[in-house]
């Protein structure tokens, strides 16, 4: 869309068209430094940015320590340490004002079960959970983007308890919620919970926190879709190589290991660390934010993130096998996962502090307009097998990624009165290696489209050219006539 | 040893506690007129009238016997409607060890396996060969959903190796049994009060089908019955559906909820939290 295009739209409200002048503005910029090379492979959409601009001057994900935050106050801010109920979601709902990204709205929102309990004392229980369910209708209101995230667990909080159930009672897209789930942490009274509420709502995620924790230390959180990061920290970029259309350029399988692969994760590589060398040295964020200033985040905890996606269609354009269905096509899979995880370690991550210096790996859920190509390492939508050997094909795929990958698991409606058997699939899939399982049910009113929930209704209304308060719900609604997203593989117990 | 199975559910919410893998076998020994999933009920005559409305070529008759070919098939169904015998050309023959098999590479997701039908106990031999393999590598669960008509000694055997029972009742008044199911209750009444004596009757359905079982004096007999028996079975009330019956009574409507709530509240009453509701 040009300049008019977006101040003439009708479909589309105007903080939204705010956003999207600011892109058209940056956009006016030349893109990058890149190689003639690289900028072919972003040209043939075989690398893509996800929209993020060509002079990017914030990071794309940011966790701020918001239990730093909670315990110093803020001097920019001007907010003093809260001392009750009151204040610290006072304190709360100012600070995500102030949060920069990619889509303008914070895509973490904190570990807030742990934070609020802490102030739990301070009120009556009546007006704590007043608090709590007006903290969570101000996010909604005020970051209305499903990519907005809050994290939970692994320990059962009663602020946890007090957030699921109220996020039950409202039946929100926003925000997005993940449970870190430990089979040692977690007690299974509060999982059977959690999971009574997510095939309800769609949420919360169940995060493997055992996994993650091995990869990346107990300070961790999840952010935006299913994107695990340290705290304190975040990502500088995403960038995304189009595996399906890689495998387009090879001659042949062999071809495609030795000679493709390495080329375009080179590239891959260039972009992003062009991209957060920019942002550190010509945008120079961490000079300028408060965040970095006053220890909210800090550029150690820092690291980009290089997506993969439709490995799917990789595996069946250069071998015509069908992952998931044939024991040689996830031993490819595990051979190109090694191979562009070998290319990607070679390579020194700009600024990667919070990886080891490399870049994150990360598989990339798809975006709206990606059309037929399936997201991530997943299984394509409607071929996917029972779920036994779903979840066995990719627990092995997902043990490549350290900065996020997830499926999605759709059960009929049977489940909700089963609970115990859901949970038993659930700790089989953390068993398996599965990162972070996302559960819900065919005739739920909010719908996963890849890492983020938009309402039934609310694509409906999108489909009929209201406009909506929710960013994400475009995205939603393309998604579904694109990726065929309500065709996911229902788990149906006659 | 080999069994006949209609199908295997790999993951089953609703076949007893937790999930579970769900062996329907083929064959039973009533024919019930709201039966929902009829083509388990016989065993394949070979009439090949299935053969003439396939229309992807999945089915082929050699040596007058009916060949299924599972990849052809788009699932239309359109065979077992057409089938005058209450059979199916789909189910198969499998050896025990290669359902173990099946059943032991899916441990880990797994709280049980639970034999299905169909009369299940019909093939009460590859139940108990296919257990105690299962059983000897590992710790999974096994139940049998039967309709209660068991003879003794098979019944005594799977006593001696399952860890539970799901049993349907389909009448208490016998005349009214006999019309549903034709057969008389008179052994699954007897059963039930069996079984009910140890500790492996999970839980006791009962379809309700408006006119026929569904008086509130006959359902309310039951959940006493169940109450005076011991202190742990469910009763699950279950309504009517037309789905899959093949029988006039396909015509009937789903069961009234409103119904279905006064009746629930009454066998509430008796067993409190072991009476369960079905949406």
């Amino acid at each position: 869309m040009n300049v008019f295009e977006i101040i003439s739209n009708t479909n589309i409200d105007y903080k939204e068209k705010r956003h999207l002048l600011a892109l058209a503005a940056e956009n006016t910029l030349s893109y990058v430094n890149l190689s003639v090379k690289t900028e072919k492979h972003l040209k043939k959409g075989i690398l893509c940015d996800i929209f993020e601009g060509h002079a990017p001057y914030r990071p794309r994900y940011i966790l701020p320590d918001y239990e730093k935050y909670i315990k110093n106050g803020s001097e920019y801010l001007g907010i003093k340490p809260p001392k009750d109920m009151y204040e610290v979601v006072n304190a709360l709902m100012v600070i995500y004002q102030y949060v920069p990204s990619i889509t303008g709205y914070p895509v973490y929102v904190g570990q807030l079960d742990y934070i609020l309990e802490n102030f739990l004392d301070t009120v009556s229980e009546g007006e704590a959970r007043n608090l709590i369910k007006m903290l969570l209708i101000n996010i909604e209101k005020t970051l209305p983007d499903a990519f907005v995230h809050m994290n939970i667990g692994p320990k059962e909080t009663r602020a946890g308890r007090i957030i699921l159930e109220i996020e039950r009672e409202l039946k929100k897209a926003v925000p997005n919620i993940s449970l870190k789930y430990s089979k040692e942490e977690t007690p299974l009274d509060f999982a059977k919970f959690a999971a009574e509420v997510a095939l309800e709502i769609g949420k919360p995620y169940f995060v493997n926190h055992e996994e993650i924790k091995n990869l990346l230390g107990e300070n961790y959180g999840i952010a935006s879709c299913y994107n695990t990061l340290k705290i304190g920290g975040g990502s500088y970029t995403l960038v995304r190589l189009n595996l399906k259309k890689a495998s387009q350029e090879a001659k042949d399988y062999r071809d495609f290991i030795d000679n493709v692969l390495p080329n375009v994760v080179d590239s891959l590589c260039e972009v992003i660390n062009a991209r957060a060398k920019f942002i550190v040295e010509e945008a120079k964020f961490f000079e300028t934010s408060f965040l970095a200033k006053e220890g909210l985040i800090d550029i150690n905890n820092f690291t980009s993130m290089a997506g993969i996606f439709g490995l799917y269609e990789c595996i069946e354009t250069l071998k015509g096998l069908k992952l998931g269905h044939d024991e040689e096509a996830l031993k490819y899979g595990e051979e190109i996962l090694d191979k562009i995880k070998e290319v990607i370690d070679s390579n020194e991550g700009y600024g990667c502090f919070g990886t080891d210096g490399k870049i994150g790996f990360h598989a990339q859920s798809g975006i709206d307009s990606d059309i037929d190509v399936t997201a991530g390492v997943r299984i394509k939508i409607g071929n996917e097998p029972s779920i036994y050997n779903q979840i066995k094909t990719e627990g092995r795929l997902h043990k490549y990624f350290n900065t996020g990958v997830s499926d999605i698991y759709v059960f009929d409606k049977t489940a909700r009165q089963n609970v115990d058997g859901v949970m038993k699939i659930i700790d089989a899939a953390m068993k398996s290696g599965i990162k972070v399982f996302a559960l819900n049910t065919s005739d739920s009113e909010l719908i996963r489209i890849t890492g983020y929930l938009v309402k039934r209704s609310d694509i409906e209304k999108y489909n009929r050219g209201e406009v909506l308060r929710e960013d994400t719900v475009k995205l939603g609604a393309e998604s579904i006539k694109n990726n065929k997203t309500l065709d996911r593989r229902v788990r149906e117990v006659e | 040893m080999k069994g006949y199975i209609n199908k295997i559910i790999e993951n089953s919410f609703i076949d007893g506690p937790g999930n579970r893998m769900a062996i329907f076998l083929q064959g039973c020994n009533m024919g019930c007129l709201y039966c929902h999933n009829p083509e388990t009920q016989r065993m394949c005559i070979n009439c090949g009238r299935c053969l003439e409305v396939c229309s992807q070529g999945a089915l082929s008759i050699k040596e007058g016997k009916i060949n299924y070919n599972k990849q052809k098939c788009i699932g239309c169904d359109r065979c077992l409607e057409v089938c005058s015998e209450f059979s199916s050309p789909k189910y198969f023959e499998m050896q025990s060890d290669e359902l173990v098999k099946i059943i032991l590479d899916n441990e880990i997701f797994l709280d049980g396996i639970t034999f299905s039908g169909g009369e299940c106990t019909l093939q009460t031999d590859f139940i108990v060969d296919v257990v105690e393999k299962v059983k000897q590598k590992s710790n999974l669960t096994a139940f049998i959903d039967t309709n209660g008509l068991i003879n003794e000694n098979d019944l005594n055997r799977l006593i001696s190796c399952v860890d539970g029972f799901m049993m349907d009742v389909k009448a208490i008044d016998d005349n009214t049994h006999r019309f549903l199911t034709g057969v008389s209750n008179e052994t699954v009444l007897k059963n039930l009060k069996l079984l009910a004596k140890t500790d492996l009757l999970y839980e006791v359905r009962y379809v309700l089908v408006e006119g026929y079982n569904d008086s509130v004096e006959q359902v309310k007999y039951l959940a006493e019955l169940i109450k005076n028996l011991n202190d742990y079975t469910r009763l699950v009330l279950i309504p009517f559906r037309p789905l899959g019956v093949k029988t006039y009574f396909k015509n009937l409507p789903l069961y009234n909820r409103q119904k279905y709530d006064i009746i629930y509240d009454e066998i509430y009453k008796v067993l409190k939290d072991r009476a369960i509701k079905k949406d």
